[in-house]
């Protein structure tokens, strides 16, 4: 025992930080040389940089307010590296280190040089010192290792989003940022007066100054930018910024190029999440959402952000920006803070308010949108006559909730079987409502293709309606209405209050009826109640009523769409080498559930399709709505058959 | 080249409509208004050939004050400016007592193409347009279903019956009717609307054009039609009484 700690003191005495004593004025004035020459390298392109997002137009609606928030999020996404950790794990881990690393080898790297000119101030031998260099030893050595670990996933794993390019430069900077280490750790093996020593600090110290000017034009500028990026985000998911004045139309051209979209553009670090969790790039389309990002980041490099020069045909193409679902997995997967779709229906935004944008299929839903307010293009009166045969009672003011049919609902025959279940569900629970004798589409594929003026217009009218009806409390079976009334009308007046059914029945499940031994049902996430709202466990708490809930591979916010999102439902057919319903309804058959349980009457009317087309024997595919009623029904049928037989 | 385009403004298709006390038109109220669907293409068609051959498109619309919403989207889908004719009488003027109007208002533009719907939506009596003309003394040819410019004169296409086409050559300034669906339409835009905004739209109340010509037809009453149920009972074998189904519902009920 006493053997051993004598030995351990030993040798923590040999093993210390050795930086060479002195140094020649020589050496001090290479030294500040070489100094100058990186800072200048640095600044010289990352002046630029900061030009163009300085010099770029100041986003209309952003509050710096409230700022806690945005600490809580620096903290939790910045610091604790929580968002890259956990959407993936392994890699996300590795990352951490080494951004901790360089946290913690911050102060050995100002005294490395503070030293070079006779100022350290951290001594190896000292109480302070001595720990210091030992507790960043040990970062070091995690960097080196997970350094070592990123380069080998890089180089030779090579995961497909990462795109088919391979950087040398990064490369490089791995082999920069490794022999860093090395030398920092070396330095802890060899006396502090020997030649050696000098040679590792000086070999240290160029490792960073050959680090810095690389900085500004590789994806590694995200180590200055990305903090900032997170921290000033736009507060909320899939923000869609309010048009200014009579001029804005989205972003159009480089003058339209605000600084949060610039600032986001230089930030991205080109891991490729958004990439592998985007449905169109899974599917084989041309959308890319992070090309969309470099796209634009190589318009400012070129031309910067006063240019007349459009920003959909050479650097982003129109093609793409129209193939995106709008689902948010790009957007709530960024790790370094890019917000991909104010950015992707920015540019729709541009490209419809200003008439760039001609597709039959578009121009046909703008239209129906202009003349019948649906979506669907069908007469108002077909509406009516579906209340009528439902019984479904009028909004008259003295219920306690406005049920919200939406165009799905009130048009859609499956649609229609949803509305006609929630309704059974909610008179059972005793819960007064009607719904309105008009209304309009809320807007939600108009909003998402960059239609301004149709959205506002059924915007405008739909709060009329809401006002002269004196609606408090919705609820509806569409998550996408839920979307559009909660955030996206607010531009235009004070919206009631909007609830999912989902979110309703959840609320209510005591009073609902259990099943004991219920089947298995898949459920499949929709992106407008899941990522957009961050209701997941509402939907299963319902399901668990009926059924035993198994989740597919893709769950909760790494749902995949069902392709219908973004306008996207009646767009036509996609292009790529698959539907995104065909490689959802895969999974989610796969599963081997009995039910699919779905929550949205888009998702419903794409999975029927979808499972129909890749499955000889689909699961039966229900919303949760339908499930409850179902399981209402049973119960009703069992109650009378518990009951005692009149005497016969 | 200067083109007109005569527009009207119509209830929206699918209103539930219902007949006002007098029972000689419909109640107006709760009623939202459209542009009549061929004249949308009338417009669609001046502005194609705007975008060929340059020039200018006037819009043209006699109408209540409402008739300036669809005055606001012509001009957002690209015609340079407006004129409307501001009156509360249609419902008591025939086609000729309209079209002496419109004549009144544009006498002076001296158009090169005066384009109009072949008829309309609510009324469908096709005989505006073509009225025009005769005021105007310009020639006119009616559903025409393509325009092609030549140096002072036009090709035109018009739809004959049963699949047959007339082709035309016409001198100009001419009157065309345009058959519905010819083209694709454009969408409205928000640049579209902003810049309408701007646009000159002449106002002229139909007190200061010269008296329209009294009414030669009078309306009498207006009513939806009425429903009547009929049931037939077709019989013989399965194979008989299907060719008598497919035989009534070719000639008689004529929906296949």
């Amino acid at each position: 025992m006493m053997n051993t700690a004598v030995a351990a003191r030993a040798l923590s005495l040999s093993l210390r930080y050795a930086e060479p004593p002195s140094f020649t004025s020589f050496e001090i004035g290479m030294l500040a040389l070489v100094i100058v020459a990186s800072a200048v390298g640095f600044f010289w392109r990352f002046s630029s940089v900061l030009r163009n997002i300085f010099s770029a137009k100041r986003d209309p609606d952003f509050h710096l307010s409230p700022i806690a928030k945005r600490v809580w999020d620096f903290f939790w996404e910045v610091l604790c590296q929580a968002k890259v950790i956990r959407e993936r794990p392994l890699p996300g881990i590795a990352h951490a280190f080494v951004f901790w690393g360089f946290l913690a080898f911050a102060l050995v790297s100002l005294n490395h040089f503070a030293a070079g000119f006779r100022l350290g101030f951290l001594d190896a031998d000292g109480w302070v010192g001595g720990f210091y260099f030992w507790f960043a030893a040990v970062f070091a050595l995690l960097v080196a290792v997970s350094i070592a670990g990123l380069f080998v996933r890089r180089f030779f794993v090579r995961p497909i989003w990462l795109g088919r390019k391979i950087s040398y430069e990064s490369g490089f900077i791995a082999f920069l940022i490794f022999g860093l280490m090395a030398t920092y750790l070396a330095a802890f093996l060899v006396p502090a007066t020997s030649a050696t020593a000098r040679g590792l600090w000086w070999a240290h110290a160029l490792c960073i100054l050959i680090f810095l000017p690389l900085i500004p034009h590789t994806k590694h500028l995200h180590l200055v930018l990305s903090p900032i990026t997170i921290f000033l985000s736009r507060g909320e998911f899939s923000r869609i910024p309010p048009l200014a004045g009579d001029e804005d139309f989205g972003l159009v051209t480089g003058k339209d190029v605000t600084q949060l979209v610039a600032l986001q553009a230089y930030s991205c670090v080109e891991c490729g999440r958004c990439t592998e969790h985007c449905p169109a790039s899974t599917t084989g389309k041309e959308l890319n959402p992070k090309q969309i990002i470099l796209g634009m980041r190589s318009y400012l490099n070129d031309l910067g952000p006063h240019s007349d020069e459009p920003l959909l045909g050479k650097y982003n193409s129109q093609d793409a920006a129209f193939q995106c679902t709008t689902c948010g997995a790009c957007e709530f997967q960024c790790p370094v803070g890019i917000e991909h779709l104010p950015i992707i229906i920015g540019l729709r935004r541009g490209a419809v308010n200003t008439g760039t944008y001609e597709d039959d299929h578009g121009t046909k839903l703008f239209l129906a949108l202009e003349r019948s307010g649906n979506a669907l293009g069908m007469s108002a009166s077909e509406r009516d006559k579906f209340i009528k045969k439902q019984e479904l009672p009028i909004f008259d003011g003295s219920q306690e909730y406005c049920l919200w049919l939406g165009c799905m609902g009130a048009y859609d025959p499956q649609g229609r079987e949803i509305i006609a279940s929630f309704a059974k569900v909610m008179s059972y629970l005793g819960t007064s409502f009607g719904v309105l004798k008009k209304e309009k589409c809320t807007g939600d594929p108009v909003r998402r293709l960059g239609n301004d003026l149709v959205f506002q217009q059924l915007a405008e009218q739909n709060l009329e309606i809401m006002k002269q009806q004196k609606v408090t409390k919705i609820v509806t079976i569409c998550p996408h209405c839920v979307r559009t009334i909660a955030k996206d009308w607010r531009d235009f007046g004070a919206s009631p209050e909007v609830e999912h059914h989902s979110e309703f029945m959840a609320r209510y499940q005591d009073k609902l009826p259990k099943t004991a031994d219920g089947p298995e049902i898949v459920y499949h996430d929709p992106c407008y109640l899941g990522r957009y709202r961050g209701s997941y466990d509402q939907p299963r708490e319902v399901l668990a009523l009926s059924g035993r809930v198994i989740e597919p591979p893709r769950t909760r916010e790494r749902s995949f769409c069902c392709g219908a999102g973004g306008g996207l439902a009646f767009l036509g057919e996609e292009t790529g080498n698959e539907r995104v319903s065909h490689n959802r309804a895969r999974e989610l058959a796969a599963t081997g559930a009995a039910i699919v349980g779905a929550a949205c009457p888009f998702c419903n009317t794409m999975l029927r399709d979808a499972l129909a087309a890749t499955s000889e024997t689909p699961p039966q595919l229900l919303d949760i709505a339908q499930i409850a009623a179902q399981s209402i029904a049973n119960q009703s049928i069992a109650n009378q058959a518990a009951q005692p037989h009149p005497a016969s | 080249m200067k083109i007109i385009v005569a527009i009207k403004q119509v209830p929206v298709r699918d209103s539930s409509l219902h007949i006002d006390s007098n029972g000689r038109w419909i109640d107006e109220e709760d009623l939202s208004y459209e542009i009549n669907e061929p004249d949308a293409y009338a417009l669609e068609a001046a502005l194609q050939l705007k975008e060929k051959h340059g020039g200018e498109v006037v819009a043209l619309l006699a109408g209540p004050a409402r008739g300036a919403q669809t005055i606001r989207e012509a001009l957002a889908k690209g015609a340079d400016r407006a004129i409307h004719i501001e009156c509360d009488d249609l419902a008591t003027l025939d086609t000729l007592g309209i079209a002496s109007r419109l004549a009144a208002a544009i006498k002076e533009e001296a158009a090169d193409l005066i384009l109009t719907g072949l008829q309309s939506d609510d009324l469908g009596l096709g005989q505006t347009g073509v009225v025009l003309a005769e005021l105007l003394g310009i020639p006119h040819a009616t559903i025409i279903m393509h325009v092609e410019v030549g140096s002072g004169s036009i090709q035109v296409k018009r739809e004959l019956e049963d699949g047959w086409f007339q082709n035309v050559d016409m001198p100009l300034p001419a009157l065309l009717t345009i058959q519905s669906g010819i083209s694709k339409l454009r969408y409205a835009t928000l640049m579209g609307i902003k810049k309408a905004k701007t646009k000159e739209v002449r106002r002229i109340a139909a007190a200061d054009l010269p008296g329209a010509a009294a009414a030669t037809i009078t309306l009498d009453r207006v009513y939806l039609p009425e429903k009547k149920k009929e049931t037939q009972m077709l019989e013989g074998t399965p194979k008989e009484a299907a060719a008598k189904l497919a035989d009534k519902l070719k000639f008689e009920v004529r929906v296949i």
